[in-house]
């Protein structure tokens, strides 16, 4: 379906509704090795308390998750047998059938959890990224599952929601984030959206040249951007369907149920408010 | 204060299948979405809620149509919907992260974000309840005498009308702020959650009044055939309802509502809450007798026990499905 939707020429490939100075992340996982630097850049610059020991058993991820003290995490999938326990006879170039990714929060174009806050506290910055204002912040928890990633979640320590901030103290002072700082490949690249979508198409088209031909961009207007959100400001190239990810593939702006949700129920309001007059009406 | 570490999943694996046969279906079955932290507090909230919301409707129809049989169904009803939105924000405040806070709601309003419609809305309806119930007390003759006539001098008919828009928006809004998700269950089925916590707000309310009423020795042959009249036509939406919201999640969105521990207290709640209370009214109709009465007291909290469980299953249930990666990406591979 992914792939369908890239070689159809559908127009919404590659374009994103990122606001003109958007800055974000280009998340190129067919450089990943896996070696956790953001994880550790993240932690030290943000000063996030470590996470429990503890041995998932899911290949090298020992992180598990994007949480509140988590905020780059390094997927591992082994692709030892597909869906029907089929073993691949042949490596593939490019991380062979060990795939890696550093996941982080999106950063949407129109961010559910920035929509869902009854604070305030969500903000857009001046860097068109999005986040958690921690004086304003009362912990009610309603950012955490209007995020169609499974981004932001509710502190132990403090109970308020916590996230990735694209070190918006480091972008202040011209810094670029600890992670992309960190990141020794290069699979981590910061800038300006629109200079990174473009190279991420030329990536793309790149890896397809070299017979990577499931590469494609997820977090444009066609793949992880859908249903409202036009676009991810923190993007990523992946050579495999986003559910191998974890990711998406068409999420939805949440925020979109609003209005025929309230629609229905006053329509339910006034159907069953002449019922009840109907019901009490003096005989 | 003592760190506390997060280790969540340890309690994700499902039981006797290795990290290799669910890293076959996804990513070793961990949830793509994060569930809401809310638990009981946020349940016997939209519980109360909905019963002061639909017993301030039902209130204030019963003053405009009902005649005079039914002024002891007007102020029960008011003086019900004032005690049920008292412990609302006290639970909502308890919910919080940071109760300290709670006042951080009220710095904004955000149309399209229904907590902080909610949080306004609540607002509102606490002052029209609050008013309506002072407005009773006064008709009662439980204030002095001074503030007594002021209060006559309010028409508390228009009162009661204004306020019966927050009042159905305070019974129905929490099921668009579940649908207003991504969580799969509750998103799934934007259209019918709101009109299903209506309707079963408004037979709980109803129920409420009822046991109320003849807990008072108040209830006459009219009110209850009234009353009951009210009570069965929201049993049968609210039945339709559930029904068609377990028809419209699908096979792998619904499992919540049909395994596990969601899913006996969902059927338990179709029938010991809906069902048996629709039979036990049907047995009891027509009947004024000491039998009689019993069976309309028994569904009477046979409906509010359902209503309580309902809830309960919604969130849940909705809690479930979001842990449910395989859920998420049945309703985000489709669109």
């Amino acid at each position: 379906m992914v792939s369908a939707s890239v070689s159809s020429g559908d127009p919404s490939v590659g374009t994103t509704g990122a606001r003109p100075g958007a800055l974000g992340f280009l998340t190129d996982t067919t450089l990943c090795i896996g070696c956790k630097a953001c994880e550790v850049a993240c932690k030290q610059w943000n000063q996030l308390p470590m996470d429990d020991f503890g041995f998932t058993g899911y290949s090298y991820d020992n992180t598990g998750d994007l949480g509140a003290t988590t905020w780059r995490h390094v997927a591992f999938i082994e692709r030892v047998s597909d869906r029907e326990g089929r073993r691949p006879t042949r490596l593939k170039a490019f991380q062979s059938n060990w795939l890696m990714m550093s996941d982080v929060c999106k950063h949407c174009v129109y961010a559910g959890c920035l929509e869902a806050c009854p604070t305030g506290a969500i903000v857009r910055t001046e860097f068109d990224t999005v986040v958690i204002q921690q004086d304003i912040c009362n912990g009610c928890g309603y950012c955490v599952p209007a995020c169609p990633f499974g981004v932001p979640a509710l502190s132990l320590t403090d109970g308020k929601a916590h996230k990735c901030t694209l070190c918006y103290d480091r972008l202040k002072d011209g810094l670029e984030p600890a992670c992309a700082k960190a990141c020794p490949t290069d699979s981590i690249q910061f800038g300006p959206v629109e200079q990174l979508m473009e190279r991420a198409k030329r990536r793309v088209a790149d890896l397809r040249q070299q017979g990577v031909t499931e590469a494609y961009i997820y977090g444009d207007r066609a793949v992880g951007g859908t249903g409202g959100i036009e676009g991810l400001n923190a993007f990523f190239i992946l050579t495999a369907p986003p559910e191998v990810y974890n990711l998406p593939a068409r999420p939805e702006l949440p925020q979109r149920k609003v209005l025929p949700a309230f629609l229905s129920t006053a329509l339910a309001a006034l159907g069953l408010g002449l019922a009840a007059l109907f019901s009490l009406w003096r005989r | 204060m003592g760190m506390r570490y997060e280790r969540r999943w340890e309690t994700r694996r499902e039981a006797g299948r290795s990290a290799a046969e669910q890293a076959r279906e996804s990513y070793y079955g961990v949830p793509v979405v994060h569930k809401p932290h809310w638990k009981w507090s946020i349940v016997l909230y939209f519980f109360l809620g909905g019963i002061s919301g639909a017993s301030y409707v039902i209130a204030t129809l019963a003053r405009l149509a009902g005649g005079p049989q039914l002024h002891s169904v007007t102020r029960a009803g008011r003086y019900l919907s004032f005690l049920t939105v008292i412990p609302a924000p006290l639970l909502l405040i308890y919910d919080l992260g940071r109760p300290e806070r709670f006042h951080h709601m009220l710095r904004v309003l955000k149309l399209r974000s229904p907590m902080s419609l909610g949080a306004w809305g609540l607002v509102a309806f606490s002052l029209f309840s609050g008013l309506s119930a002072l407005i009773q007390a006064g008709q009662d003759g439980l204030l002095g005498r001074w503030s007594q006539q002021r209060l006559r001098a309010l028409p508390d008919r228009l009162i009661g009308l204004l306020g019966s828009g927050p009042a159905f928006f305070l019974s129905g809004y929490t099921g668009v702020l579940l649908a207003a998700t991504a969580v799969p269950l509750w998103t799934k089925n934007f259209l019918l959650l709101g009109p299903l916590f209506l309707a079963s707000s408004l037979s709980n309310a109803t129920s409420a009044l009822l046991l109320l009423l003849t807990l008072a020795r108040q209830v006459s042959a009219e009110i209850s055939d009234r009353l009951e009249g009210l009570e069965r036509l929201a049993l049968l939406v609210e039945l339709a309802l559930l029904l068609g919201l377990r028809a419209n999640s699908g096979p792998v969105i619904r499992r919540p509502l049909d395994e596990g521990s969601t899913g006996a207290v969902f059927r338990g709640v179709l029938g010991a809450g809906v069902l048996a209370p629709l039979l036990l009214q049907t047995l009891a109709r027509g009947h004024h007798g000491w039998g009689a009465q019993a069976l309309r007291v028994l569904a009477a909290v046979l409906v509010l026990v359902g209503g309580f469980l309902v809830r309960c299953v919604l969130l849940f249930a909705g809690h479930r499905s979001a842990d449910d990666p395989q859920a998420t990406f049945e309703l985000t591979r489709g669109r």
